[in-house]
């Protein structure tokens, strides 16, 4: 039975390609084993988002979108925001001030081991 | 408007103080018999009637006489040659020159920032100040240089500027009050909404620019106060210059026909 529905994590250093593609094979993975997931990407500690992980972040989205999932993206700072409203990413994320507000809904047994808490996210 | 007055010479100096001869040039006109300067200080714009400004100093007893308005000093000032040549003016001993103050109540906006910026932009389209769009008026509040090239698919919304050789491709929307200076390019499935775009400037596909004003590389987003250089992610360019676009909005739209969550 597919389960943990909620996971909630940091965008990897977008210079590190090798911890971008383990960043995306936990995404693939956290995916294929949820029903409607919820990944909620931390950006509170992002000044300004960068291309790669603009790029990243939609991978993201079409990873969560085939598993009938959404995307949140919490906390973006001013220009972070704007530079996801200037690409239209924001058209399909869901935008929030926090990952609080993101996971506000779920239950503790929502979510995926070790990621309830931002200071335990999983890069 | 200044030569409408009969006025006869008109210069522009820069305000560069470093900028050699900037003062010179004035005390020359002076001691050649030039009886009265009207000093404009680039920074603001104003409908100020200078007819009955200059009436208005000539009824003064002061040598200079200086525009303000609600918000202050408008940076217009018409002054007689003793003040420029200040060893025949009649400055007191600190140097102050006593002066009239004229209150304009008609039309100013100050351009010291984009916000003022697109105001003006604003006001001039939909007809609350003295400027008016040159371009053809090609229908109600909608005026577009005979030089652009808009694309007939393009939705533009009234009232809107397109500037001389600017090219506006497939798709683009153009609504909110928004303008697009000389020679831009706007590149497929842009949105432009309450947006401003400054001359020489090139906007990426499918990007949606929302209550800004770009120049070249530089947006200035006013509802957030933020400044982003948008040339490294390729998403803007200075024409000329052209960045390689990520076609990051092309992905979003491959996103998009997959089914997006509501927002």
């Amino acid at each position: 039975m597919k389960s943990t529905p909620v996971t909630v994590k940091r965008l990897p250093d977008a210079s590190d390609q090798a911890s971008q593609k383990r960043f995306l094979r936990d995404i693939k993975e956290f995916v294929s084993r949820s029903t409607r997931p919820r990944l909620v990407l931390d950006l509170s500690g992002v000044e300004q988002i960068r291309p790669e992980s603009v790029d990243l972040l939609l991978e993201c989205v079409d990873h969560a979108e085939r598993g009938d999932g959404e995307v949140f993206v919490a906390g973006p700072s001013a220009r972070t925001t704007v530079i996801l409203e200037l690409t239209q990413v924001a058209s399909v994320v869901r935008m929030v001030s926090s990952v609080r507000e993101a996971t506000a809904e779920h239950q503790p047994n929502d979510f995926e081991s070790g990621t309830q808490s931002c200071s335990l996210h999983a890069a | 408007m200044v030569q409408g007055l009969g006025v006869g010479l008109v210069s522009v100096v820069s305000r560069d103080p470093h900028e050699p001869n900037r003062i010179h040039t004035m005390i020359e006109w002076a001691k050649e018999g030039v009886e009265q300067i009207l000093l404009i200080v680039l920074g603001s714009y104003a409908e100020i009637d200078l007819v009955d400004l200059v009436r208005f100093h000539y009824q003064g007893q002061h040598p200079v006489t200086k525009v303000f308005d609600q918000e202050g000093p408008l940076g217009v000032s018409l002054m007689h040659r003793g003040c420029v040549l200040t060893d025949q003016g009649p400055a007191d001993h600190d140097g102050y020159q006593p002066s009239s103050r004229y209150d304009f109540l008609g039309y100013a906006v100050r351009l010291s920032s984009t916000v003022s910026y697109r105001r003006l932009v604003k006001d001039a389209l939909e007809g609350h100040c003295g400027i008016h769009p040159t371009g053809t008026q090609v229908r109600e509040s909608v005026w577009i240089e005979p030089s652009a090239r808009v694309d007939p698919s393009v939705q533009i919304d009234a009232p809107c500027y397109i500037g001389a050789a600017s090219n506006i491709k497939a798709g683009v929307t153009i609504r909110g009050c928004s303008s697009v200076e000389r020679n831009c390019e706007i590149d497929l499935g842009t949105i432009l909404d309450h947006a401003s775009v400054l001359p020489n400037t090139y906007l990426a596909p499918g990007l949606y620019v929302r209550e800004s004003v770009v120049d070249g590389t530089k947006l200035e987003h006013l509802g957030r106060g933020v400044s982003l250089d948008l040339g490294t992610a390729g998403l803007s360019a200075r024409i000329g210059r052209r960045a390689n676009p990520l076609c990051r909005s092309m992905r979003v739209a491959d996103v998009r026909r997959t089914g997006a969550p509501g927002r």
